[in-house]
């Protein structure tokens, strides 16, 4: 069609497509710059930042060179945050996606009221992770807590714990909140996949014999790979930059036993006026979410492929 | 739409146009429209920043608002509380790093804003309403903050206790650290939790560990506190070692458990409810009017740990350095103008006569004013006695511990931290102290 056009015509196409993309580009640059203004430079600001001694408040600062990277290497708190910062974030993304998927399991498989049951998974996520901790704060309370209260009512007073200020749980307790948190919008997208399985897929499985397991493993399975992947990409984004939870419930203690990197980079940066040394730690924070999502989702797509 | 394609001019106008309005629409919609400062019809509006927290200074702040917003023609104060809970430092920092920093803000860390341009020099008009000794200025010769209560150091950093339940044990207020010790003893011979402490916020961590460190801090008073000789060497943190191992046994064996998780204000409730037969507070008076507006029948006294000779040591108020508190008006509110001026005239309404018989009425202890023979002082709060009989005491020593370190306060929440660690039992007492001088070093030595 295009070829049976003229010469001024083909020009005068391009030229008009020319001037459709730069108005498509026109209206995306209003939301363009704020991006820039607000995400982009502040982040690449921070790499220069991290070279400085700059306390956050002053006009001025020195470049330090690598000394912010080296403290931090060399501090046994900023390796306690990534190990809390790993466990939270392997672990939630383990728990949360098992969890989840047995749950889109068994609402794919509710005949009535699912719509109920549904929002009732749902419901935990619709409420800020700020308010769902603070709840959890109140619950866990060691002395006025609903949860120790209950215990000490039903007999045993052992169990009660003091949830939030134990230096050996309080991390696991926190993984469990941020489970609690996250689990509904996980399993709405498993569900959202497990319902896009083609059925003729699963009864054409089911009469060559495949028991239910079978049929999971090798057919349900492969199907909702992507979902996996979305799934726990997400989790573990989540999990590494888990912050709110940490600042409501423990504000990174008892002493710094459940600080997280990005509640590191909160307490250091601003809290303790080392506005550069917390630049250096949002630096690798930055890393280790790029490498491992990257990571994570290169390994997840080729399995779908296999799959 | 055929004419438009044959008018590319007109279209390009157009579409320049659209791109222009969203974009000012976009950026209109992130500037937003500050409603809490500025002009506000006639008056000019101005924010109070502040750390909320202790009841009866959330009471006092708001009732002296609100008195002054009703005379006022000119100026309306709006409160902006930092929620109890949240680290006010933090925060506050936070809020500075937004652009967001109020006329009037309750100061933490004081000379790292001085330094930083941050805060506006109070006028006379303001200083002249307070005695001479309620404030200082800082090295440049400008004053930048001004004292919220009356200068009692840290008188309110101590015991609050069950009066009643000391009448039917036969215990007696302790007058030597070693009585006090004895007192702890007993009430737990009773079967009886002797003492709450809160440390989820961190820094209540202190209302324990200052009253035991203080002998040790006061023997530095005289050679610019204790701080400051760290730092040129003539001392170091294993010279607390003792008040550290101190306040480790009194968490092992006689504070109530969760502690961990405890906020300052549950200490209250639990001194109240029976649960604890003492509690540690830094509100003073305050804590005694939080008592009474929990339980009015609630008998509280109040005393400070005594030191081994029965001194009672308690920190002075510093007027300069980075631990002088008080209220500072901001440089953002200097370069408004307007601002400044509306935040000149609340503190002028602040330290007068009025304002301060609002403050006392509400519980609180209003500053140094030169007026203050004409403020009558609120003694209806039970176990006020207590509080004004510390003052009155043979035994108190004030000392002086002033860090002139503005990397002081970074160091302080990583001591607190530690200490919680320590007393935690996930590191031991030597752990504790190295960890602490190592940090000390690479931040306020080095700084200094």
């Amino acid at each position: 069609m295009s070829a049976s056009l003229s010469a001024p015509a083909r020009t005068r196409r391009r030229s008009r497509q020319i001037r459709i993309r730069w108005t498509m580009f026109g209206f995306v640059v209003p939301a363009l710059i704020v991006y820039l203004a607000m995400v982009i430079v502040p982040s690449l600001q921070s790499i220069q930042l991290s070279f400085t001694n700059w306390d956050g408040i002053a006009d001025d600062y020195d470049y330090v060179g690598f000394a912010n990277y080296t403290d931090m290497l060399t501090s046994g708190r900023f390796w306690n945050a990534v190990k809390n910062t790993l466990l939270l974030g392997i672990g939630s993304a383990i728990i949360i996606n098992a969890i989840s998927l047995g749950m889109a399991l068994l609402l794919d498989r509710l005949v009535h009221l699912q719509g109920l049951f549904r929002t009732a998974v749902y419901l935990p996520a619709l409420v800020s992770a700020f308010i769902v901790a603070t709840i959890w704060k109140y619950l866990l309370n060691y002395n006025f807590g609903f949860v120790n209260t209950f215990l000490r009512d039903v007999g045993v007073p052992d169990a009660a714990r003091d949830w939030l200020g134990d230096s050996d749980i309080v991390v696991w307790v926190i993984l469990f909140i941020v489970c609690f948190t996250l689990g509904g919008n996980t399993t709405l997208i498993y569900l959202a996949n497990l319902q896009s399985v083609p059925q003729e897929l699963l009864e054409a499985a089911r009469i060559d014999g495949a028991g239910k397991i079978q049929v999971f493993l090798n057919v349900t399975w492969p199907m909702i790979a992507g979902g996996v992947t979305i799934n726990v990409t997400l989790a573990l984004i989540a999990g590494w930059t888990i912050f709110d939870q940490v600042m409501v419930l423990t504000s990174g203690g008892p002493g710094f036993v459940s600080e997280t990197m990005a509640f590191f980079i909160y307490k250091v940066g601003f809290g303790e006026y080392r506005a550069g040394f917390g630049s250096a730690a949002a630096v690798v924070l930055f890393l280790v979410v790029l490498i491992s999502s990257a990571a994570t989702n290169g390994y997840m797509r080729k399995r779908e492929i296999q799959a | 739409m055929r004419f438009a394609m044959t008018r590319p001019g007109a279209r390009r106008t157009l579409a320049v146009v659209a791109t222009a309005g969203i974009a000012a629409l976009t950026l209109a919609g992130c500037s937003g429209s500050d409603d809490n400062a500025g002009s506000d019809g006639d008056k000019t509006s101005i924010r109070f920043l502040y750390a909320t927290g202790d009841e009866t200074w959330n009471s006092a702040v708001d009732a002296i608002v609100t008195a002054f917003n009703e005379q006022s023609e000119t100026t309306e104060v709006k409160l902006d509380p930092l929620p109890a809970g949240s680290d006010y430092a933090t925060a506050m920092k936070t809020m500075d790093a937004t652009g967001n920093w109020p006329a009037i803000v309750d100061m933490r860390d004081t000379v790292t804003y001085i330094n930083a341009g941050k805060l506006a020099p109070i006028p006379t008009e303001v200083t002249s309403l307070l005695s001479d000794d309620a404030y200082g200025a800082a090295e440049d010769g400008n004053v930048y903050t001004v004292p919220y209560s009356a200068l009692n150091g840290e008188l309110g950093m101590n015991i609050v206790y069950n009066k009643d339940y000391f009448e039917e044990n036969g215990l007696i207020v302790p007058e030597t650290y070693d009585d006090f010790i004895a007192l702890l003893d007993a009430i737990k011979a009773n079967g009886d939790e002797p003492l709450a402490t809160a440390a989820g916020e961190v820094w209540p961590s202190d209302q324990l560990w200052k009253p035991l460190a203080a002998p040790y801090f006061a023997e530095y008073s005289d050679e610019g506190g204790f701080w400051n000789a760290v730092v040129d060497g003539s001392a170091s943190i294993e010279d607390l070692r003792e008040p550290l191992q101190e306040l480790l046994d009194i968490t092992n064996d006689y504070v109530l458990t969760g502690w961990q998780s405890t906020a300052d204000a549950q200490t209250t409730t639990l001194l109240v409810n029976g649960q604890a037969i003492m509690a540690t507070s830094s509100a003073g008076l305050g804590r005694l009017n939080d008592i009474n507006k929990v339980d009015p029948d609630f008998n509280a006294g109040m005393f400070i740990i005594p030191a081994k000779d029965g001194t009672l040591n308690v920190l002075k108020n510093s007027v300069t350095g980075d631990t002088a508190g008080g209220l500072a008006i901001s440089a953002q509110a200097q370069e408004d103008g307007d601002e400044y001026d509306a935040a000149v005239e609340f503190l002028e309404y602040f330290y007068s006569v009025d304002g301060a018989n609002i403050l006392e009425e509400q519980g609180w202890l209003a500053p140094n004013i030169t007026d203050a023979d004409q403020v009558t002082h609120n003694t209806s709060i039970p176990g006020s006695e207590d509080f004004f009989g510390l003052l009155e005491s043979p035994k108190l020593t004030w000392y002086q511990n002033d860090s002139s370190s503005a990397s002081f306060s970074a160091f302080n929440t990583f001591f607190r931290q530690t200490r919680i660690e320590m007393q935690d039992g996930q590191i031991t007492l030597d752990e504790a102290i190295e960890k602490a001088q190592t940090e000390f070093d690479k931040t306020v030595d080095s700084a200094s």
